[in-house]
This record gives structure tokens, sequence and C-alpha cells, in this order.
């Protein structure tokens, strides 16, 4: 496998924030990467910097070989679609459709059509009096038809409703199989994404918290649910992810175990629960700060 | 439900590299149609057609000769065509407010783009100055619109007698001088935001202030109004043209280091 995208002691600040913080990371080609973590993470200025649209205060970028900033050959093979674009105060979506194709030699105007009919998008109404959920779909449709060999989707579906966000999955999924590419996807709605990730990058406070294999992630974490002391007995020294206590029942979530380990929790009946890429997600973002305690975390 | 229109479905992927894609950004200025040339052109139309009538109006009230040379001669320093290079200043400072940040999210470079939309103002000058060119050429045919009006053939734009192409070139250096203008205040802002803003504003209104105190304390006004009438039109285009030049280049180094933010 080749890496595409590539960055070595990234860091930005902007005044007193480390917005991105000693970031090194490789995103191969041809794979659909989460970057996931909480608001003010980091997610949208790391992918700003990836796209050359901010300036790092250190550290270096590779994309294809070279720094994305001011260049045009980096930059016309990828495309980024952020929640936050701006468009001209009087364009239509019509226009964006009829100008991107400007820009994106791959454009596929039969997919945008489709899609444009998928997502039901009026294309003569003023962007700006366009619901949230329109204006996501707009840069989703310019996302997928697009078909740049990188595709940056930074938090993609605000306002789009269920329906529509499968439909986003379901065309990414479908046009990823036909036209392979490297999709660095940002979300909130990370249980919805799960099965489409093959990567997982999470971040927190500028920092990598969490770099691995989709797969590998999977099954990394176990939690153990059953009475206080017979999980206090089985967990013993382990290094514990996450602790919910309620009254003498405990639920603590741990690392991989092996099947004599399975076997064991099973004699001292115990549950045995896997645990979802999201919660992994919250409980390394969240709940770091409290290994132990009765609050639950959200 | 008025939703989707098929027929307006994107074209096939045009294949754009290097120069195509400076060509793309300055076809991004030009995409409404009617803000660029239909409204400013109606514009200049209407403030046109109501000079028409208050020329019409005073030519009827006025009856002695003398006073009639007396207006004519009043109506060479007209400004009525003014408003036409406020909106090229206006144009110019959304060419970059609008479209910088749209042309980042379709993968340009910031060089590209202000390549692009210089591309765009030189382009859009000239067909503004040859449309004003055009009116002023007709202005001089019918001896001002048959009722000795000036519009477009005004002192500062050469007068009565300049020939068509030296209009041209005045009115197409002036346009520029707005588009550029317009565009670096804009770009002033986007490397720097409000404090930018206030900043530059400031300086500008200490700048003015100074040039004003000086000039009268030091009673020379009559050597600035001096300078104007020896420069004349031409040597004012060659000054502009400083500005011009410098606001390009000004500009060019702020978007470079400019991010949109959200």
């Amino acid at each position: 496998m080749t890496a595409v995208i590539e960055a070595e002691g990234l860091t930005k600040h902007y005044r007193s924030v480390r917005a991105v913080d000693e970031v090194s990371l490789r995103i191969e080609e041809n794979t659909i990467t989460g970057l996931l973590g909480r608001n003010g993470a980091g997610k949208t200025t790391l992918m700003q910097l990836l796209t050359g649209q901010e300036f790092a205060t250190r550290g270096s970028i590779r994309v294809f070989g070279e720094s994305p900033v001011e260049s045009a050959g980096v930059l016309q093979r990828l495309s980024f679609i952020k929640e936050s674009q701006k468009y001209p105060d009087d364009f239509k979506p019509k226009h964006v459709f009829a100008t991107a194709p400007w820009f994106f030699p791959n454009w596929d105007g039969e997919l945008a059509g489709r899609l444009i009919d998928d997502f039901r998008l009026p294309l003569n109404r003023r962007i700006k009096k366009l619901s949230r959920g329109q204006l996501s779909a707009v840069g989703v449709i310019v996302g997928l038809a697009a078909r740049a060999p990188i595709t940056f989707f930074d938090e993609p579906y605000l306002g789009l409703d269920a329906v529509a966000r499968q439909i986003f999955y379901d065309r990414l999924l479908e046009d990823y199989a036909e036209h392979p590419r490297t999709v660095v996807l940002s979300t909130h709605l990370i249980d919805e994404v799960a099965n489409l990730l093959e990567h997982v990058i999470v971040i927190d406070q500028g920092r990598i918290l969490l770099d691995d294999e989709a797969e590998a992630l999977r099954g990394s974490a176990t939690t153990v649910v059953g009475t206080r002391t017979a999980v206090d007995s089985f967990v013993g020294g382990r290094e514990v992810l996450h602790r919910d206590v309620l009254g003498g029942l405990a639920s603590v979530t741990v690392g991989r175990l092996d099947p004599a380990e399975r076997r064991e929790a099973a004699e001292l009946g115990l549950e045995l629960a896997p645990v979802s890429l999201q919660q992994l997600v919250v409980q390394k973002t969240g709940a770091a700060a409290e290994p132990t305690g009765i609050e639950q975390t959200a | 439900m008025s939703t989707v229109e098929t027929p307006t479905r994107p074209a096939p992927a045009a294949k754009a590299a290097g120069g195509g894609r400076i060509v793309a950004i300055a076809r991004l200025h030009l995409v409404n149609r009617w803000q660029v040339f239909a409204i400013p052109a109606m514009i200049l139309l209407f403030i046109l057609l109501v000079n028409i009538v208050i020329w019409w109006l005073i030519v009827r009230a006025v009856t002695d000769p003398a006073d009639l040379a007396d207006t004519r001669e009043g109506l060479q320093y007209s400004g009525a065509s003014f408003y036409i290079f406020v909106y090229a200043i206006v144009l110019g400072a959304q060419g970059v407010a609008y479209v910088f940040p749209y042309a980042l999210g379709m993968s340009v470079t910031r060089r590209d783009f202000w390549l692009g939309s210089l591309l765009a103002f030189v382009a859009l000058s000239a067909v503004y100055s040859a449309f004003i060119t055009v009116l002023a050429t007709v202005e001089t045919a019918t001896d001002g619109w048959g009722l000795g009006g000036r519009m477009f053939t005004v002192l500062y734009f050469g007068g009565e007698d300049a020939p068509w192409y030296q209009r041209f070139l005045l009115f197409f250096a002036a346009f520029l001088f707005c588009f550029l203008v317009g565009s670096v205040v804009a770009t002033i802002y986007q490397r720097w935001r409000v404090n930018g803003m206030i900043v530059f504003f400031a300086a500008l209104t200490l700048v003015v202030l100074g040039a004003v105190a000086t000039i009268t304390l030091s009673e020379s006004w009559g050597l600035v109004g001096a300078w104007f009438v020896e420069t004349g039109p031409g040597g004012l285009v060659a000054w502009s043209l400083v500005v011009t030049v410098l606001s390009a280049v000004v500009g060019y180094l702020l978007i470079r280091r400019s991010t949109p933010r959200g």
C-alpha cells in the first residue's frame, strides 16, 4: 500500500490555542478513513492543513508526495467538502453544478444529476435560502460527483435527515467500489459510519489518540458486566478504559480478551459485550479523566 | 414542488489545468451575467434618461444664448457617470469577498485565484469602457443628445474633442483602478478580518487628514489645483496606473497568506 497523505509533527497554533498538536499520520491510497473526535478537537483544522487551506505553524505535509499549499498539481486531485463552505452571495445550486466541473477534471455530470434527484435538491433557489440539510446536500453532491482522487468530507451531513444520510452512505460506497479513491470523513455520527470505515483516526485536543484499522478496533475492547465483586476480581490489574458502577453492579470496559479469558469470565457469571466504535471513541475522548464514579458517560 | 429541473444538469467534464483554471476563475466572476452586465448598464441608461429630461427642461427654460453657453460650460463637469465607477469598486470587493472562499472550496490555488480575478477585472474594464466609449461617441455625434448635455464626454474623460481611443483608455484605466482598489481592500479583510479593516481605514483617514492639513497650512491648494490641470487626464491615468499596479501586487501578497473563515 502507498500512503497518499503523510503528515509529520504537524502543529497549528491560533494564538494560545493548539488546534493541532504534533500530529503524524499516514493515510493509504483508496481507503475510507474516519476522522473522529469531539467538537473543537481539531478535525476541521487538520483537514484545512492537509488541503492547503490553512498554514501550518510547524511540521510537514505530503499529499501525493508534495506540499499541498499552493500546489495546483496536488489541489486539482483533491476536493474538500466542508460544512462551513461559503458560496457567492447570489449563487443557486445550479450555478454550483455548472461551475464545479471547471475545476474537477473527473467530474461526472450524470452522477451529479442522479444525486440531485435523490436529495430532491431545488436547483433554482438561492443558496442563502436553502435549509441546512439542502446546503449539506450541495456539498455532498459536489464531493461525490467531483470524483477527486482524494476527497475530504468535513461533517458533510449536517441537517440531513436519516434517509438522506443513508443515501449519502450508499452512494459513497457504490461509487467508491466503481471508482476507488481516498476518502477522509469527519463525523459525529460514528455508529452510522462505522461499517463504512476501513481506517479510524481519533483526535482529541489536537492530538491523535487512536490511529488504527477499523477491523483491529472492533473487538479491541470488551465491556464486562456483573456484580461488583465478580467484575473487580476478574478485571484485577488490567487497564480499565471505562467504569460504571450502579449499586452492587459494575460495568467495566477493558481491552481485548483472549478465548481463555472469555471462558473465565463466563465461569464467574459475567456478561461480555462488544464495545462499538462510538462507545470506544466516547470512552477514549470523554471519560479519560474519570476512571471511577457512578456517572454515566454520554 | 418546484424542485429538480433536469435540463440544467451539469455539463460533462471540462478538462481544466494550469491556464485553464485561471480562465475558469475569471469565468466564475462572470457567472451572474445579470449582476455584472445587465444591472450596471440598466442603471447607467436610467441615469442618462433622467439627465436627458433635466437637460430638456434646462434648454426649455433658458432662452438667452449667453446663459445657454454658460450652462453648457457647466455641464462639462457633470458627475452623472460616477456611479458606474463606484459599482466597479463594489464588484471588485465582492469578487474577493464571495468568490475567494468558493474558489478555495473548488481546490484552486490562491495564485490562480488572483490571476483569474485580475483577468476578469481586465475583461470587465474593457467591456464597460467599450460600452461607455460608444455612448460618448453617440453623445458627440448628436451634440449632447440633441440638447447639449454631457455625461460621457465630461472634462475628466478628456472633454469633448478627445479621440475615441483616448476616451477608451481613460475609461479603461479608471475602471481597472476601481476594480483593483475595491478588491485589494477586500484582501485586507480576508487576511486580517475586522482588525485589518479598522487599522486600514484609520490609517487611510490619517493619511488623507495629514495631506489636507499639510496643504491647507502651507496654503498650497492653488498648487495642487495647478498640478491637476497641468497633469491632465492622461497624466492622471498614468498616476492611477501606479496605484492599480501596486494594488495588484499587494493584493497578491495578501491573498497568498489568507484563509477563508467559516
